[in-house]
């Protein structure tokens, strides 16, 4: 069957999702975004728009008044709007408070197509596990303001030191080896506590846990985005079928049920430059209850490292060596990393990747569907270089 | 190659009318004007890409006719001569070149776009319920394939900066012409 994937029809939604059974709420997102995809583009929205609708989220969960001040726009992030506000409100624990805060809030169709309510339950769950901003409030269907949205703390710090040069979304950052050397042990020593984190009884119902001992979470992975390039692609790349035929070839099966981050690099926590502390982990949208081995193969893609200063060391998300960096989680963690299982995850994250780019990059775009097509299209540029990592990767697992 | 012209003109348009131009200081007309006229030149250049080489053709089919009209009818001394001769062979430069242009750039790219739809079925398909002995003989045409056509894909979108090892990419002319040899 054709599709005319502008205008998908009930029956092809329908069969994508039978054929690509996955987790409950991502089927929920996905479904949604299919269809709504006929629909009206993004329209650019005025900022009293956002602050109205702030208001109404606001009007609906707090039961004290309120005041809501200096709302302006933020920049950064290739998904979605943010807009910082400052809230003089009864805090539950604090009492009277002036508070910093941040709405996030999805475009009419996003690069990344994910849920408001898993974002909001995840970082409420690593409260006290590992820095997270504070979260507030989640409008996740869109209810009181135009589209998904939750709001959070400002977490102080920055993404990238003032001095350093870097792309779009942080990527290629150039850190100075002295704050390496202080941002590279907090890195570790995260990432072990997240992957040693109890999560159940910790309210994640938006999230379904797969079965120890079973390949049903690499399964739901590749289902998850071999319906989005379904979805979304215009030009096909057989590369991605082959890509798509082999993982299933080699589905690993999963030894130990935790949460996974999914975005795990440098760029996406914030640390204070004063004392290099990081003081938040930010961007939980992809996260998921899976397998350890997607993080640490996600972290150490090409795509988030960097060359040392000579020229020949090339640098785990721009922090440490590879294999420094493996040896200082298994240390951390008490767990240990299987190299064939590192192996499948990168070819499964290029996979993720190259889709974002290739496939949801050019459909969004093409839809006028974000606030910032034109920082999407951008990125559809670096998936021919995901594409040929990901077609090595494969030539030496062979 | 997913990142065609078209998408990239589209973007910055939207980029433009929404974002930058009413953002310029509305008293400075001098910007104001450019911008509206740098969005109305994006917008011709998308109108005019899907049809310059087909217009192309078409004047060239005109020329020719006209051409051969004007040798057979021009008479004169050595001056009228040597230009008829010169005509009559840039004429027939210019019909080989027509004759050979019968597929368009949007012929070509529809046949990429099929033949990767249906190659790509074709892997999709041998590995659900093909004999397990050609596999690996798919496989490897696919990536051995792959493997030249992102080196050219990675070359043409060297400039946004992608590429860890830049150098390590050659250029996309030499490449292309590397392939014509």
């Amino acid at each position: 069957m054709t599709a005319d994937k502008s205008q998908p029809s009930a029956a092809w939604i329908a069969e994508l999702r039978a054929r690509f059974p996955t987790e409950r709420e991502i089927d929920r997102v996905l479904t949604r975004k299919m269809q709504r995809r006929a629909g009206p583009g993004y329209q650019p929205l005025a900022l009293e728009t956002l602050v109205d609708g702030v208001r109404s989220l606001l009007d609906a969960e707090l039961n004290t008044p309120y005041e809501l001040r200096d709302a302006r726009w933020l920049s950064g992030g290739a998904s979605k709007l943010q807009m910082a506000f400052t809230l003089e409100w009864q805090h539950p624990q604090d009492g009277l408070s002036c508070t910093a805060m941040v709405l996030r809030m999805e475009p009419s169709e996003s690069i990344v197509e994910t849920s408001r309510l898993r974002e909001f339950q995840l970082i409420r769950a690593m409260e006290g596990v590992v820095p997270v901003p504070p979260v507030y409030w989640c409008d996740s269907e869109g209810d009181h303001l135009p589209y998904p949205a939750l709001i959070y703390g400002f977490a102080p710090g920055v993404t990238k030191p003032s001095t350093a040069a870097s792309g779009v979304s942080g990527l290629g950052t150039q850190l100075p080896a002295d704050l390496r050397a202080k941002l590279a042990p907090q890195f570790v020593e995260h990432l072990a506590k997240i992957h040693t984190a109890e999560f159940r009884g910790k309210g994640l119902d938006a999230f379904d846990i797969p079965e120890v001992g079973t390949t049903q979470c690499a399964e739901w992975g590749i289902n998850w985005w071999e319906r989005v390039w379904e979805e979304d692609c215009d030009e096909d790349v057989p590369l991605m079928r082959l890509a798509a035929a082999w993982l299933r070839a080699n589905l690993p099966v999963l030894d130990r049920a935790v949460v996974v981050h999914s975005d795990y690099r440098l760029g996406n926590f914030l640390f204070t430059e004063h004392d290099t502390t990081i003081t938040a982990w930010l961007d939980w949208e992809l996260g998921r209850i899976g397998d350890r081995h997607q993080d640490i193969a996600w972290t150490t893609s090409r795509a988030f490292g960097a060359m040392a200063e000579d020229g020949k060391t090339f640098l785990t998300s721009g922090l440490m060596p590879e294999a420094e960096f493996i040896a200082a989680y298994e240390k951390a963690t008490g767990l240990s990393i299987n190299p064939r299982t590192v192996h499948w995850y990168k070819v499964y994250n290029d996979f993720m990747m190259a889709t974002l780019s290739l496939a949801t990059g050019y459909r969004t775009a093409r839809g006028s569907k974000t606030h910032q097509d034109v920082l999407v299209t951008w990125l559809i540029g670096i998936g021919p270089m995901l594409l040929d990592e990901m077609r090595t990767l494969i030539e030496e697992a062979v | 190659m997913q990142m065609r012209p078209q998408i990239q003109i589209q973007s910055v348009i939207k980029a433009l009318s929404d974002v930058v131009l009413p953002a310029i200081d509305p008293n400075n007309k001098l910007a104001i004007e450019q911008g509206k006229l740098s969005i109305g030149l994006l917008a011709l250049l998308a109108q005019q890409l899907p049809n310059q080489f087909r217009f192309d053709c078409d004047e060239l089919a005109r020329l020719i006719a006209t051409a051969r009209e004007l040798v057979a009818q021009a008479k004169g001394g050595k001056g009228t001569q040597a230009a008829v001769a010169a005509l009559y062979e840039a004429t027939q430069l210019a019909g080989g070149t027509l004759d050979a242009a019968q597929a368009s750039p949007a012929d070509v790219e529809a046949m990429v776009r099929a033949l990767r739809v249906t190659s790509g079925q074709l892997v999709t398909e041998v590995y659900r319920d093909g004999e397990a002995g050609c596999r690996a003989g798919i496989r490897d045409a696919v990536l051995a394939m792959s493997k030249e056509q992102l080196l050219r894909d990675r070359s043409m979108l060297l400039m946004q900066g992608w590429e860890p090892d830049p150098k390590a990419v050659p250029s996309i002319a030499s490449l292309l012409d590397a392939s014509a040899r």
